[in-house]
């Protein structure tokens, strides 16, 4: 019987939008029958009253049954109770008006019922997703899982339990166990209520982690129905784990700071992954944020038709990347073609490419450029002057080319690079530190990298031997 | 049976044959005949989507297209050394295993596990390498890997690797086609799909395989399995001709060999007009890239021609098939726009039966024999500037077990591990992954992930996104349901990007 009765209870979400739509369309339908056009809609009203009536009813009945499981905030919950018995008192009145004709007190009925719903129903949804769900910004709650916790200025001065465990439990356990609603009538959010626990007893065991509650659902398989957050909801990624699991099993301490505790090597990453940016796939930035014109298809297919990979470098994207590796010498025609995708291209490959001086000319009024790979290609120092237009170049790659210091120092305008590759150029090493001063930015890499060889890297290793 | 009821029987039947007439064929089977004959008039007309599949003979089908968003690394080098290596010999350094070496595996450990060969108790086995930290990074490297210890910082190590399959075959499938079973399309083969190629007169996948043997699983983990014939994997060959049949025959000339292959695809174009299947555009972009192959390839394949500098970073032997050179080749290849490609290297599988097998001979010089092309590679990648956009992959197919392999409950003649699969280390470096990490821990002896696991789909899931792919969206259409190469499973592992 007791099973029955939370089955029936557990409708109570979806049968209160019965009598909310039937008595919208009841108000409706007595607004619309005093228009001529719509007087045959009269005969109409008492029906929706009674539907309406009725089904408010029986939510108030399942409410009730519902609010036994004790998981809800006690004043939200009385309101929302008195409201909605209050919401099927009135719509029965709606009921007999509208039987007897009475369309004048029928008015006020509907007026007060239309306010009825209204908050009975916030309040509803108050119980449902916790205060102020209504206002809870969209771009937090639809934040990927693996954006989590806050930052911290500094994660070895922070107070475990208010600077990093309390803000995670916000985040991911408040709206089933706080002030609002206490699932399984578990408050998780001030110390008092942590250590008193749920109905089911304690939760956190401090310096245990085997028998505390609260962080064995968490690791529990995602598939089991006891699993903590439930399925769908924001889990916590690893890096909270790792720090809960920490906390707890170092005494859950509400006071002590981050230093105060003994730490191993994976907590001292996570934390001071705290300090860092969230653990998101960093956004790149040899990408615009702005998005361009799509670039002509035409241009597009007569440089493919010279074996030239051009392509979007994303589906939602316009801006181009283009590889000229099967494609070492240009005609007018390419330079032409090159030249109308000026705003579009931002990458460019022209690995070990012989080009004239226009060629270089063509490539310097590419001002999107992002990246541009000339590695083993017939660029000297002059063809380099030129480029000083490309200033939003990031990723220059000037391998095996002969360029000097001299032809990089030309450079003005490309303050912006961040990855320079100059190994095997003119290049000698007393000048890569006049090179560091002027691309301070860049991460400048000189090669010449070597595995000197080590005599077991050839010899076999044999039983007799060893 | 009586005759009586042998004659009722012929008789019966005689009956029902008469009854099927033409007449019958055409009442009963009209509807059918029409459904039919709508579907191929339908079919050719291609109604739907007749834009797409118009186009499809004219474009090329490894032409390079745009991802799902701009991924961070360009082309995949994954170093598949089959066998399995033992992490507990090169990055998961457990001490508190050593003190266990010699007794008894405690039944815990045992208790509804099945192992490949372990039966019985067996005895653990403690570390059989010494072990340093390296770089900044702190990594436990052990002395096994003298070079790659030196690159420690470019290095992110997945230390709680876990799958579920304990044989070679399976665990292979399962690694490369996300399935343990035949018939999935590789990796390299949903990359190409979904990617096509930089150069068009490369494959997009190409796959090399070196210790003298292809891997347990065979050609399967490199197949296109349900995708156009046109992406699965090209295995080259390092001795000889590194693509078979690509010469020309005796007495052709290119011209002429031009000439038939013209008069082939036109002929094929026909076909496709006619029966608009898939199949028949992979032939014809077969034959052109094929014609184009002729030239590059061997020009890409040819190691002779790298300076002297590059052959001492490698220990690379040119003329010889072995695992260097094809290293080398790998940076070739991706340096010339190949998206993926593929090493398998053989010869991991420790397990103590005999002295190529055991521990502490034959995988020690596995790891003498891969170190050193391993760790130039990384170098190399770095100093052309081709690291960041080139995610380097390297790892087995299932770790090994911290006890001493006791093949059917009797010592072996080497030290050993069996096939292990609930923990293993794997490492991925360059294409936008941390340098200098590692993520996931196990426990005390390396038996179990107690932290940070990862499965062959996350790992699956990471490499796409990395070249720009949601893991989710990348599907084929297959026997009427869109399939992927995570199938329901996988999670990108954001921990380990940069």
């Amino acid at each position: 019987m007791l099973f029955i009765t939370e089955v029936v209870a557990h409708f109570h979400p979806v049968l209160v939008h019965l009598p909310i739509g039937i008595l919208l369309l009841a108000i409706l339908f007595h607004w619309l029958s005093t228009k001529e056009k719509y007087a045959g809609l009269s005969t109409a009203i008492p029906i929706a009253y009674l539907a309406g009536s009725i089904t408010a009813l029986l939510s108030c009945i399942t409410g009730y049954l519902l609010s036994g499981s004790g998981e809800y905030d006690e004043t939200t919950l009385n309101l929302h109770q008195w409201m909605g018995i209050l919401v099927a008192f009135v719509s029965a009145t709606g009921y007999l008006f509208s039987r007897t004709k009475n369309y004048s007190q029928l008015k006020w009925v509907s007026i007060a019922l239309l306010i009825l719903l209204t908050v009975t129903g916030h309040l509803g949804g108050t119980l449902t997703h916790g205060e102020g769900y209504l206002w809870k910004g969209s771009s937090e709650s639809k934040k990927d899982s693996t954006a989590g916790t806050k930052l911290i200025a500094n994660a070895q001065e922070a107070i475990v339990y208010k600077d990093i465990i309390q803000p995670m439990l916000q985040q991911k356990c408040y709206n089933c166990h706080a002030a609002t609603k206490q699932k399984g009538g578990l408050r998780l959010d001030s110390e008092e209520w942590i250590i008193k626990g749920g109905k089911n007893g304690k939760v956190l065991v401090a310096g245990s982690i085997d028998s505390s509650e609260v962080y064995k659902r968490i690791i529990l398989d995602p598939i089991e129905e006891k699993h903590m957050p439930p399925k769908g909801k924001s889990q916590l990624t690893e890096q909270e784990r790792v720090l809960l699991q920490w906390w707890i099993a170092s005494g859950a301490d509400f006071a002590k700071k981050s230093k105060e505790i003994a730490q191993t090597s994976a907590i001292k990453t996570a934390l001071s992954a705290l300090e860092k940016t969230e653990i998101v796939a960093s956004k790149r930035t040899d990408v615009p944020d702005v998005e361009i014109a799509k670039a002509s298809e035409t241009i597009l297919e007569s440089l493919r038709k010279k074996s030239v990979t051009v392509f979007e470098i994303s589906a939602n994207s316009n801006w181009l990347s283009a590889n000229f590796v099967n494609c070492t010498k240009w005609d007018a025609d390419i330079e032409k073609n090159m030249s109308s995708l000026k705003d579009q291209l931002i990458w460019l490959k022209i690995p070990g490419a012989q080009l004239q001086e226009s060629s270089w000319k063509t490539i310097a009024a590419l001002t999107n450029l992002r990246r541009l790979s000339a590695e083993h290609s017939s660029i000297t120092d002059k063809d380099l002057e030129q480029l000083n237009s490309l200033n939003q170049l990031q990723y220059l790659n000037l391998v095996d080319t002969k360029i000097t210091a001299k032809g990089l120092l030309q450079l003005k305008a490309n303050t912006n690079i961040t990855n320079l590759f100059l190994s095997r150029t003119g290049i000698g090493a007393q000048e890569f530190n006049t090179l560091k001063l002027k691309f301070p930015k860049a991460v400048i890499d000189t090669g010449g990298y070597n595995v000197p060889f080590i005599a077991t890297d050839t010899q076999q290793l044999h039983p007799k031997e060893k | 049976m009586s005759r009586d009821n042998q004659r009722i029987i012929q008789e019966a039947n005689a009956q029902t044959m008469q009854q099927l007439t033409r007449r019958h064929f055409f009442q009963e089977c009209i509807t059918g005949m029409g459904a039919m004959a709508l579907g191929s008039v339908l079919g050719s007309c291609n109604w739907i989507g007749s834009k797409d599949a118009g186009s499809l003979i004219h474009s090329n089908p490894l032409m390079a297209h745009a991802p799902h968003f701009a991924g961070k690394a360009k082309s995949v080098i994954y170093i598949h050394m089959a066998g399995a290596p033992s992490q507990l010999e090169l990055f998961d350094f457990k001490p508190d295993l050593m003190k266990l070496d010699g007794q008894d595996c405690p039944p815990s450990l045992l208790e509804g596990k099945k192992f490949a060969f372990i039966r019985g108790v067996p005895k653990m086995m403690g570390p059989q390498a010494n072990f340093k930290q390296h770089g900044q990074s702190g990594a436990w490297i052990s002395e096994h890997l003298p070079h790659l210890s030196t690159v420690a910082d470019e290095l992110s190590f997945l230390k709680a690797v876990q799958t579920d399959q304990f044989n070679h075959g399976p665990a292979q499938l399962l690694m490369h086609t996300g399935t343990p079973r035949l018939g999935r399309p590789s990796i390299g083969s949903w990359v190409t799909y979904g990617l096509g190629s930089e150069n068009n007169n490369l494959p997009g996948f190409v796959v090399l395989t070196s210790g003298g043997k292809n891997p347990d699983a065979g050609k399967s983990i490199w197949g296109n399995g349900f995708l156009p014939s046109v992406y699965q994997g090209v295995q080259c060959r390092t001795e000889g001709d590194p693509v078979l049949f690509l010469k020309d025959p005796a007495g052709m000339d290119r011209d002429l060999r031009k000439a038939s292959i013209d008069a082939i695809n036109e002929a094929n174009k026909l076909t496709y007009e006619e029966f608009q299947d898939p199949e028949t555009v992979s032939r014809i972009a077969q034959y052109e890239m094929a014609y184009r192959m002729q030239i590059e390839v061997p020009e890409t394949m040819n190691i002779n021609n790298e300076p002297a500098y590059i052959h001492e970073m490698y220990g690379t032997k040119p003329g010889e098939a072995c695992f260097a050179n094809n290293v080398l080749l790998a940076r070739k290849l991706v340096e010339k726009g190949v998206r993926f490609v593929q090493l398998f290297d053989w010869g991991w599988d420790s397990h103590g039966t005999e002295e190529n097998l055991a521990i502490d001979f034959g995988f020690v010089n596995k790891c003498r024999a891969t170190d050193k092309p391993v760790t130039a590679l990384l170098l190399d990648l770095k100093q052309r500037g081709l690291l960041d956009e080139t995610l380097v992959v390297w790892g087995g197919e299932f770790g090994r077990t911290p006890m001493q392999e006791n093949r059917d409950g009797k010592k072996n003649p080497f030290k050993g591990r069996d096939h292990h699969t609930e923990a293993f280390t794997m490492w991925m470096a360059g294409g936008g992954i941390k340098k200098g990490f590692s993520y996931g821990e196990t426990d005390e002896i390396g038996y179990s992930a107690i932290s940070g696991k990862v499965t062959p789909y996350d790992i699956q899931a990471t490499i796409l996104h990395q070249l720009g792919f949601d893991h989710e969206k990348l599907v084929y259409p297959f026997q009427g349901r869109s399939f992927r190469l995570t199938d329901v499973h996988g999670k990108v592992i954001n921990e380990i990007l940069a």
